[in-house]
């Protein structure tokens, strides 16, 4: 096992290394001057030259890769047109936002989805099966932005019993850990301990884990309620395609001989489901959830435009419209880096389930 | 799922293979599925849509009339009037011919593309197919929809620059496709038996090779049109694709979500479009799998 995961980790490099081309290759692909497209139309001749200096323009091109490399391994994405602070710190703070968003989808889709699936593939041609599989199959045709739009007017707008929008309502207090517990970052602090509250702070954004972890409970409940709408809409299409995979992957495994034999041999139906057909149901169930995760992070940037939920999603769109390359750069970097981290993941755990796999 | 001939045949012992072809026996099968037919049904009305636009709509699609805008749907706008008083129905209409046109022309792209270099890096193998494979694994490195973003940041927002975007984009799935298909088909003998005849590889692959890896590539097409359209919508409602005032259903939504509060129609109608032209190609999609598949074939 600790082999395959190696081999699948060094096999990552070449693919990161792609990715880092492909960003590195965006700024400079678009036509004109790069600093001229990085400083905005308005700019000086000086501050131009200036910034053509600073950006390393007069090197030739490996030169200026290899200083691109050096910075991003340094976590140092440049700074923003639009704000003027660090690409780096203004994703920080709006990427825990999108795991939120991206994870709640998940899960919304893992459960429902696995469960439809279960009951149509025992319920095979009733009338559950028939309509939830219709159901899917329309799951999978509906743009998430328009069921996002759909959803916000019929359950914030109409029937008031969800917020169309934000994450957290306005005059609700929640507090971050680090403030609650009283880590703040300490400027003068170097080395482990600033890591660690970095890394704090970062995690002071999930605000699920802020509430739950602080113990307010009123603010829980609010985060909750703001998170389901987005999380339905983004978790539609997934929620069909699991569904779909899991209820034909079901209705294979229970065909198998060994199903018949366990329950033949007298099992509780509950005991066949997990102990037997499940298990061996699983694997492309799996491998489905986790191809799901890229298309979450995809789709997160539409849902979070409608939901006006501050992540990195709503980040691109923003500053892509605004010019704001470094900032659009640096966050397609990290969602491709989650995205490809997301599939080592799955591979692993794929291995992990199938023997087999780690033979190959 | 064998019809009655062959049923017959096979009853009275004979061994004479009933006459087939792939293409009939697709059509047969088709013919049966009722979710493939419906499926088949909405894309023709889509098509027939956009084809016949200017003469189904009864308005012009960018005509404005700012004294009754956002009305709801009345006996005279059967779907009301949207932000700037033009009335959808007929913006709705327009707006299934540029839904057909990025839909089928960035999936013809990707396909054209994508087949070529799947099926020359499978065929050839060795160190240009490992190369070619790993440049795809790049490209799908990104989730589709944010490199198709990054393409549109690079090329500027527009109709055309989207419609290349989404073939770039989807053009590692249908080489991955194809490169799975030849790899299967190329050890095949008869492979092997124009080769010894002294067929020139490229020959080999387009008379022998290709023709045997279609059908998973149209299966991929059929339902990959849909995504397509679905990925445009996005965009657009983005404000990267169509520009205002081009009749996108995307678009449409885009601009119109905005007066959604008060004016819900706006939105309804475009989303309802796409929801239903998609679902048309997911069920036909689904239906040519199980036609197609030869797994299934008896």
């Amino acid at each position: 096992m600790t082999r395959y995961i190696i081999r699948r980790v060094l096999l990552l490099i070449p693919v990161l290394l792609g990715v880092s081309v492909v960003t590195f290759a965006m700024l400079r692909l678009i036509p004109g001057d790069p600093a001229q497209v990085m400083m905005g139309e308005h700019a000086t001749a000086e501050a131009l030259a200036e910034s053509r200096e600073r950006m390393g323009l007069d090197q030739p091109i490996a030169v200026q890769y290899l200083r691109y490399m050096r910075d991003l391994v340094r976590l140092d994405l440049g700074r923003s047109i639009m704000t003027n602070r660090p690409v780096t710190e203004e994703i920080a703070q709006r990427f825990p936002a999108t795991l939120e968003l991206t994870l709640g989808a998940m899960a919304f889709a893992t459960l429902f989805g696995v469960a439809a699936g279960i009951i149509a593939a025992y319920k095979h041609n009733s009338i559950f099966d028939v309509v939830s599989m219709f159901a899917a199959l329309i799951g999978v045709s509906i743009p998430i932005f328009w069921l996002g739009l759909m959803l916000a007017y019929l359950f914030g707008f109409k029937l008031h019993w969800l917020p169309p929008s934000g994450r957290l309502t306005v005059g609700i207090e929640l507090l971050p850990i680090v403030e609650v517990w009283g880590l703040e970052a300490n400027p003068a602090e170097a080395g482990v301990g600033r890591a660690v509250r970095s890394l704090l702070d970062f995690l002071s954004g999930f605000y699920l884990l802020d509430a739950l972890l602080t113990g307010n409970w009123k603010a829980l409940g609010d985060v909750i309620k703001h998170l389901i709408l987005p999380s339905v809409a983004l978790g539609s299409i997934p929620m069909a395609i699991i569904a779909r995979m899991t209820r034909s992957s079901l209705l294979d495994v229970l065909g198998e001989d060994y199903v018949r034999t366990a329950r033949a041999k007298g099992l509780r139906e509950r005991a066949v489901l997990s102990g037997h057909a499940l298990r061996n149901a699983l694997l492309p169930i799996v491998t489905v959830i986790g191809l799901q995760l890229g298309f979450l992070l995809g789709g997160a940037i539409l849902t979070e435009t409608i939901f006006s939920w501050p992540g990195l999603g709503r980040l691109v769109v923003n500053r892509i419209l605004a010019r704001d390359y470094p900032a659009v750069q640096g966050s397609i970097i990290v969602i491709a880096a989650t995205f490809v981290l997301v599939n080592l993941i799955v591979d692993v755990s794929y291995a992990y389930l199938d023997p087999r796999i780690r033979y190959e | 799922m064998e019809d009655s001939r062959s049923r017959r045949q096979r009853s009275q012992g004979q061994t004479r293979p009933y006459r087939s072809s792939l293409f009939l026996d697709a059509v047969r099968r088709l013919s049966r599925d009722k979710l493939a037919l419906a499926g088949l049904a909405i894309m023709g009305a889509f098509a027939l849509t956009a084809i016949l636009a200017p003469v189904l709509a009864p308005y012009d699609p960018i005509e404005q009339s700012l004294v009754d805008r956002r009305e709801p749907p009345s006996s005279q706008n059967p779907l009301g009037l949207d932000d700037l008083g033009r009335d959808i129905l007929s913006r709705v209409i327009f707006g299934a011919r540029k839904s057909l046109q990025v839909g089928v022309l960035s999936v013809t792209m990707a396909i054209v593309v994508g087949t070529w270099i799947g099926a020359t890096s499978g065929y050839l193998g060795g160190w240009v197919d490992s190369l070619v494979m790993r440049i795809m694994d790049i490209m799908l490195a990104f989730p589709a929809l944010l490199l198709a973003i990054a393409i549109v940041t690079i090329l500027g927002p527009g109709l055309l620059n989207m419609l290349y975007a989404i073939g770039i984009v989807s053009i590692p799935v249908y080489a991955r496709v194809a490169r799975a298909s030849v790899l299967g088909v190329k050890v095949q003998d008869y492979v092997l038996a124009a080769r010894s005849l002294g067929a020139s590889p490229v020959r080999i692959l387009v008379r022998h090779v290709m023709p045997n890896c279609l059908t998973p590539l149209i299966v991929q097409g059929t339902v990959g049109i849909g995504t397509a359209i679905l990925d445009a919508a996005g965009l657009s409602f983005l404000g990267l694709g169509a520009q205002p005032p081009t009749p996108e259903w995307g678009a449409m939504l885009g601009q119109g979500r905005y007066a959604m509060f008060t004016a819900p129609h706006i939105v309804l109608f475009p989303g309802l479009a796409i929801v239903l032209t998609v679902l048309g190609f997911n069920l036909l999609g689904d239906g040519l799998r199980d036609a197609l598949d030869p797994r299934l074939r008896l």
